[in-house]
């Protein structure tokens, strides 16, 4: 189950240029939550491994982070904007709104395995609030309509959908 | 030296220093929490808030960030800084769980202190706590995150100061968490410092839980003795039983802190079988009727055929006496040593120290260059590593040349040859520090000593480049330390280490040398020890001449490496004595045991550590059976006596002196006289032997004019077939003292006879096999453990309290290749 | 002083990256090729200095001042660091101006590279930006291919590379000594004391700087620093600044204007004013970092001298406008930035760790009708509290709680009193919204209003 070798020569090749190994660190740990679906206990161990540092060590990195997921999640992250002026166009009405749709409470993940809903601040697209990100991709501003269209999408390309490198 | 005003009370302290600790100089505590004398400041916490008035940018500022300078004014009264630590301590209590009543840490809580300082009462956050999930840390340290205040002392001491990796910081905001990636044994050997490190109680002394609070406990300063290092430690004791040791401030020393195995391995002194009557042909006795009996037999037996046994543990009064009752009874000289060549290594060694190059541990951390000789500091004297690190940190070089796997928290060049390649190793290293060019400039003797070094590593050239890289490090270092053992090398290392050191002193005359010894009073013993005295115990014991042997807490079974003999040798002897406080084998196997105290109870003792430097502790407890113990569990004990229960045993020296008294009719007492004029004249000034707080140095001065160098010139190496059998310490396990303490059992782990993969690959054996080991006496069944990192060409083995590895009949022994077989058996 | 004129953003739309020929065909890489063999650093330096050029980050501090503290005899290996992490709430103009210019920041960077005798450049991006970076990534290949950047620029001795290190999205990265922690793998903590132009990355001499402050470099190089300063409203505001604008207004957009021009004449002229049906209440003049300003203070300048002037805790910031209007409950508003500031807060000093979820904890009590009395003047107490946290996060998070409590007391009040939100909303956010005049989706970027004046 581990990174396959072309993309571990890769991370290696980073991190022999890098001033210091660790200066890598968060690449390689987006690298191996991109194959592993999410920073397993397994990720974990192999990004400490590939680095020269502890697992403890990469903890200390992995937890401190909003796009690091330490647990499981769908194949989309849906984070919903919710500082002020997404929350004053409506982020707690997208927030129901996703929720009520995709039948998961913020934090959860579709039975499916394919969404996950969770909140995120400013994420820099105030001039399109309310905005949401689905795998970093941004969407906005937000209607019942444009997010219906846009999980629809998402379903009927799943397997060949352009995710963000 | 900058002058200053804090709360209107002038101080002049050395520059550099924050203003902080200038308060601290006049009483005044600053509030602080993140501060710390040994990790410094972070201005994390903002505890420590006061009102600069003049000298630094007026206002509220941290005075563990800031230096005092010339003429600055700082108020810590200020009602602005007074209300800005009264927010802060409000801060740091909003999600405290309060519960001083069930927490170890209560009445020693630097939190509780704080919170009264700051002013801070009633719980005004209207919102819940946070809380955390616990980790299960290992043996020695509890966790309890919730009452985290999150100052970062742990990760700073764990991480930056000592070194290790296995605890750290996760999560964001007042989220964080410290602990390990999961639940788990700590890795660092230092890890109980924590427990006082932290100011809260999150990390509590785990063996002692919940058995008292401090004001519960008979307190008092003493030292460890698990190695020869003396750390200072303070011990706590309640219902008569030793509880818990912390770390005690030596600067000198320790600094502030101790290692596990000194930390917990106190509990000896508790250990259900401890000798705690006289005893006579095993059956117990009164005190009175075992040193008359003990008596009654030595004054029928001839002087010259009695032998007296002290040891390294011993104190300075008990070795003091013991040489001195000898000596008036006209007995041989007491020995101290059982091994010839651990006495002659520790004389040498003691001998050969002066003022002018002994170094105490706190001065070898701004050392910037350290070689380290048949040491392996983790393992032999764990306190050591931390001193080296903190060296490490500073930019100093480090070098350590053993055969052992050796491990250390940060990077050094190891240098991983056979114990008879060392000395070789040794001095190609010191002679690539000199610049021929300049060999002009030394004394004629020392040019002769240059001239006679040699200048190729030849048994492998590859260690050669590295040889010369570190001998040039050598050369420019200012400061330069020899680090000698006196486990691992041969005996003439100690003397060659001495010569070494002052070879190197005539470049530059920073250069130090620091021994380590295999005990807590080694140097005393071999202070004690007169050069002329013939060194093997076994042969005199061998002879058939001695009909007496007096043990003074010397257990030779436990250490010597050949039972067999030594059972024999003792058969010869009529009447054996022992005093000791351990339920050693010896006190298993003689006519009469007298008990001895361990140095937490009753009275003080002297110990002096490697460097020469003579420290005193001071007695926690009376002494006696623990009241635990004597009641079955139950407490109160029901029964009403006129005496402490198992409290007839007194200091070794005190014993002394009884017996003494009762062979030679004199008046008890005596013994001691003397005792400070000699040490007088190892040039101490001493006022009495009262406790001086960081110890003093009992070396003489020394004057370089008078140095003799006693060079031996190198010979070449004899070649051995076989595998050299190498018998090492571990930090846990294989020292007696906390070899009897459960706590520090649980510390251990399984011993395991290492090899170099070259040599496992040619005898075709792999990780964890079972091996029999064959040696002369018997064989040794234990598992198999390939270590890429230690000299190829040797094997391993801890001198574990779990092997009956005692089978040696000579030593160095060379193993060969039929002598280790794979083996499914039990051990 | 000159009129307006767009020559960063050259009034593109978002989608409109500039390509290197379109760069050089504005006289992008020309400042870069003079300098390359006839300038002396220091002169560089000299001419940013003169040029009044300040920090666009959002601490306004002298661009040419702060290369002036790397000292010329410091060791090598040197940083330059652009800061793009740009996570502060209300804030986009970076976005846009990566997105439309990459080559001005890219050149920017070798500018500074040169003047500082640095060999190397890191660019640090926050992760919500990652069709950002992918441009940044292709405008780097352009500059490489066309011999613009790596060994030997242009033929001379200066070498100079440049490295994209995307963030995992934390705001304290934002604030350079955090920054210089994440950049080295480690937990952004900004606890490093000393400045950075002596002991950066690595330990070494580093200088950062926020992508906008960068992005004007070349211009002053090719053009002159009486160039950039006449561009400004006055001689305390030199140079253009990108300022944005979002909220309930018709253009949300990025503009950029002289530095200085007036904060109604940002909101009304450019941003073309509120929407139909909604009235102006207040405004974050620069990112949720600063405080409240209402209509009273249209008149100001919008550049960093004048915005303080204005009072204590008063600070022009990114320059991004956050327009509240008249169904904005500022306790909400309030409310929730400082819910953002208490969930980034790095943990690492106790005053921003603990009492921004106190200050939290007691808006939240009196957002639902829960407060008392003595919490004003505890707010109060605390905001001046964070004065004296480890880092200047914390003093940024108690602004608009500070302006909340100074110039909204009333509303406050009236939470207190009334135990409810006198707006009296059942849901304060309206659904469905007013459609903004303008894209649906962001990847097709057609049919909107130019966000910069022509």
């Amino acid at each position: 189950m581990m990174l396959p070798e072309d993309k571990r020569e890769q991370l290696q090749t980073q991190i022999l240029e890098s001033e210091a190994p660790r200066e890598e660190a968060i690449n390689v740990m987006f690298a191996l939550q991109k194959h592993y679906g999410y920073l397993s206990d397994e990720a974990v161990s192999e990004a400490a491994h590939m680095l020269g540092m502890t697992t403890l060590e990469i903890e200390e990195l992995a937890t401190f982070y909003d796009f690091l997921y330490r647990e499981p999640v769908g194949t989309y992250v849906i984070h919903v904007c919710d500082s002020s002026i997404c929350w004053m166009y409506g982020e707690e009405t997208v927030m129901d709104y996703l929720s009520k749709t995709l039948a998961i409470a913020p934090g959860e993940t579709t039975a499916d395995g394919l969404f996950t809903i969770l909140p995120v601040c400013c994420v820099g697209y105030c001039d399109h609030a309310p905005v949401m990100l689905i795998n970093g991709k941004p969407y906005g501003p937000l209607t019942p309509d444009a997010i219906d269209s846009i999980l629809l999408d998402i379903r009927l390309n799943h397997p060949e959908c352009e995710e963000v490198k | 030296m900058p002058n200053l005003i804090i709360d209107e009370r002038e101080i002049e302290v050395p520059k550099g220093t924050k203003v902080i600790a200038a308060a601290e100089r006049l009483g005044i505590m600053i509030p602080r929490f993140c501060y710390h004398e040994a990790l410094g400041s972070v201005g994390a916490c903002r505890l420590c808030a006061v009102k600069f008035i003049e000298g630094h940018r007026k206002g509220i500022d941290m005075s563990c960030m800031v230096e005092a300078k010339d003429d600055m004014v700082v108020s810590t009264t200020h009602p602005e800084a007074v209300a800005f630590r009264k927010f802060i301590i409000e801060c740091l209590m909003l999600n405290h769980p309060h519960d001083c009543p069930v927490c170890d840490e209560g009445g020693q809580c630097l939190l509780q202190d704080e919170t009264v300082s700051g002013g801070h009462g009633r719980r005004r956050y209207p919102e819940k706590k946070r809380t955390y999930e616990d980790q299960d840390l290992g043996p020695f340290v509890q966790h309890e995150m919730n009452r985290c205040i999150h100052c970062f002392r742990c990760r700073r001491f764990y991480q930056d100061f000592a070194g290790y990796r296995d605890l750290g910081v996760m999560q964001i905001g007042h989220r964080e968490y410290f602990g390990r990636f999961e639940s788990g044994r700590l890795e660092s050997p230092f890890s109980g410092n924590l427990i006082d490190v932290c100011p809260t109680g999150v990390y509590t002394d785990k063996p002692s839980r919940f058995k008292g609070r401090r004001w519960n406990f008979e307190r008092g300063p003493s030292l460890c003795l698990h190695c020869s290092l003396g750390c200072n430690t303070t011990g706590n004791a309640r219902y008569r039983e030793m509880v818990s040791l912390e770390a005690r401030n030596n600067k000198a020393v320790n600094g502030h802190f101790i290692c596990d195995r000194g930390r917990f391995g106190f509990d000896f002194a508790n250990h259900v079988d401890r000798p705690r009557t006289a005893r006579v042909d095993k059956k117990p006795v009164t005190w009175q009727e075992g040193v008359e009996t003990a008596a009654r037999r030595l004054r029928h037996i001839d002087g010259q055929k009695v032998l007296c046994l002290g040891s390294e543990r011993c104190s300075l009064e008990a070795q003091w006496s013991l040489k001195q009752m000898c000596r008036n009874l006209d007995w041989p000289n007491p020995h101290f040593f059982v091994e010839p060549e651990i006495q002659r290594k520790v004389t040498t060694a003691v001998g050969l120290l002066d003022e002018t190059l002994a170094i105490s541990m706190g001065e070898l951390e701004n050392s910037d260059f350290i070689l380290a000789l048949g040491v392996d500091p983790i393992n032999e004297a764990p306190m050591l590593a931390l001193a080296m690190r903190q060296a490490h940190r500073r930019g100093s070089t480090i070098a350590v040349v053993d055969p052992r796997p050796v491990s250390l928290p940060f990077s050094f060049s190891h240098l991983a040859v056979t114990p008879d390649h060392m000395d070789l190793c040794a001095q190609v290293l010191v002679q690539k520090a000199f610049d021929p060019r300049s060999a002009g400039n030394l004394s004629d003797e020392a040019a002769h000593v240059f001239a006679s070094l040699p200048n190729t590593y030849t048994p492998n050239p590859d260690l050669q480049g590295r040889l010369k890289d570190l001998g040039q490090k050598l050369g420019e270092s200012l400061k330069p330390v020899v680090v000698c053992g006196t486990d691992m090398v041969r005996p003439h290392t100690p003397g060659l280490a001495a010569h070494m050191v002052r070879f190197l002193r005539e470049k530059v005359d920073g250069a130090r040398l620091f021994h380590v010894l295999p005990g807590p009073n080694a140097f005393g013993a071999g202070m004690l020890t007169s050069p002329e005295e013939p060194g093997s115990v076994l042969e005199i014991l061998e002879t058939g001449n001695i009909e007496a042997l007096i043990l003074v807490e010397q257990d030779p079974f436990w250490s010597y490496p050949d039972r067999e003999r030594l059972e024999h040798a003792l058969k010869k002897v009529e009447f054996l004595l022992v005093l000791d406080y351990l339920p050693s084998m010896a006190v298993e196997k003689v006519q009469v045991v007298l008990p001895t105290c361990s140095h937490f109870e009753r009275s003080s003792a002297s110990f002096i550590n490697h460097e020469g430097r003579l420290q005193r502790t001071s007695p926690i407890h009376r002494g006696g059976t623990p009241i635990s113990q004597v009641s079955g569990g139950k407490h109160p004990p029901r029964t009403f006596l006129d005496h402490i229960p198992g409290g007839d045993a007194k200091a070794a020296h005190e014993v002394l002196a009884e017996l003494y008294g009762a062979v030679s009719g004199e008046k008890e007492g005596a013994l001691l006289n003397g005792l400070q004029d000699w040490l007088a004249e190892k040039d101490a000034p001493l006022k009495g032997l009262s406790h001086q707080k960081d110890g003093i140095r009992v070396v003489p001065e020394g004057v370089l004019e008078d140095v003799v160098f006693s060079w031996r010139k190198s010979e070449t190496i004899p070649q051995k077939k076989g595998l050299e059998l190498l018998l090492t310490h571990w930090t846990f396990g294989t020292e007696q003292l906390s070899a009897h303490s459960r706590p520090a059992r649980k510390g251990e782990r399984a011993p395991k006879l290492m090899m170099h993969p070259e040599d496992a690959r040619r005898l075709k054996l792999a990780d964890k096999d079972r091996i029999a080991l064959s040696l002369d006496r018997g064989e040794v069944v234990v598992e198999l453990e390939i270590a890429p990192n230690m000299a190829p060409g040797v094997i391993i083995l801890p001198r574990h309290r779990k092997l009956q590895w005692q089978k040696l009949k000579e030593w160095p022994v060379m193993v060969q290749d039929d002598g280790i077989r794979k083996t499914e058996g039990p051990k | 002083m000159a009129g307006s004129q767009s020559f960063i953003l050259h009034n593109r739309l978002e989608h409109q990256t500039m390509t290197l020929d379109e760069y050089r065909r504005t006289g992008g890489y020309q400042g870069l090729r003079e300098l390359l063999n006839h300038e002396a650093p220091e002169n560089i330096k000299k001419t940013v200095l003169d040029s009044g050029l300040q920090g666009r980050g959002g601490a306004g501090f002298p661009a040419g001042k702060k290369w002036q503290l790397l000292p010329d005899d410091a060791p090598h290996p040197r940083y330059i660091v652009a800061n793009t992490d740009e996570m502060e709430p209300g804030t986009f103009k970076d976005r846009l101006l990566l997105s439309v210019n990459p080559h001005t920041v890219i050149e920017g960077m070798i500018i500074a590279g040169y003047a500082n005798s640095a060999q190397k450049g890191y660019f640090f991006i926050r992760p919500s930006y990652q069709q950002v970076a992918l441009k940044f990534e292709k405008a780097l290949s352009e500059a490489r291919a066309g011999g613009f950047l790596g060994q030997k620029i242009l033929g001379s001795d200066f070498s100079f590379e440049i490295v994209v290190h995307r963030s995992a999205g934390r705001y304290i990265c934002g604030e350079a000594k955090g920054l210089i922690h994440a950049l080295q793998g480690e937990r952004p903590h900004p606890n490093i004391e000393g400045h950075l132009t002596e002991e950066g990355l690595w330990g070494r001499p580093t200088i950062v700087n926020n992508a906008e402050t960068l992005a004007y470099v070349p211009h002053i190089v090719r053009n002159g620093a009486q160039w950039f300063r006449d561009l400004g409203k006055h001689d305390k505001a030199p140079g253009n600044k990108i300022y944005s604008v979002c909220g309930r207004v018709r253009r949300p957009g990025v503009f950029e204007l002289p530095f200085g021009t007036s904060l109604g004449e940002i909101i009304e002229e450019h941003a073309g004013g509120m929407l139909p049906g909604y009235e102006f209440k207040a405004c974050l003049p620069g990112g949720a970092s600063t405080r409240y300003l209402t209509k009273e203070f249209f008149h100001v300048e919008m550049d960093f001298e004048s915005m303080s002037k204005i009072g204590p805790g008063h600070r022009l910031g990114t320059g991004a406008i956050m327009v509240f209007d008249h169904t904005c409950c500022l306790v909400a508003i309030t409310l929730n930035l400082i819910q953002f500031f208490a969930r980034e807060s790095c943990g690492w000093c106790t005053p921003c760790r603990e009492g921004l979820p106190y200050m939290e904890a007691l808006l939240a009590a009196i957002a639902r009708g829960e407060g008392e009395a003595d919490f004003l003047p505890r707010l109060q107490e605390m905001c001046r509290h964070m004065r004296n946290a480890y880092c200047a996060f914390a003093l940024g998070a108690a602004s608009p709680v500070q302006g909340l409590m100074e110039d909204f007391e009333d509303e406050v009040k009236a939470h207190i009193t009334h135990k409810k939100c006198p707006l009296e909303h059942d849901d304060p956010n309206q659904w469905p919204l007013q459609p903004m005049p303008g894209i649906e989706d962001l990847e097709t970027g057609n049919e909107r209003h130019p966000s910069c004046p022509i």
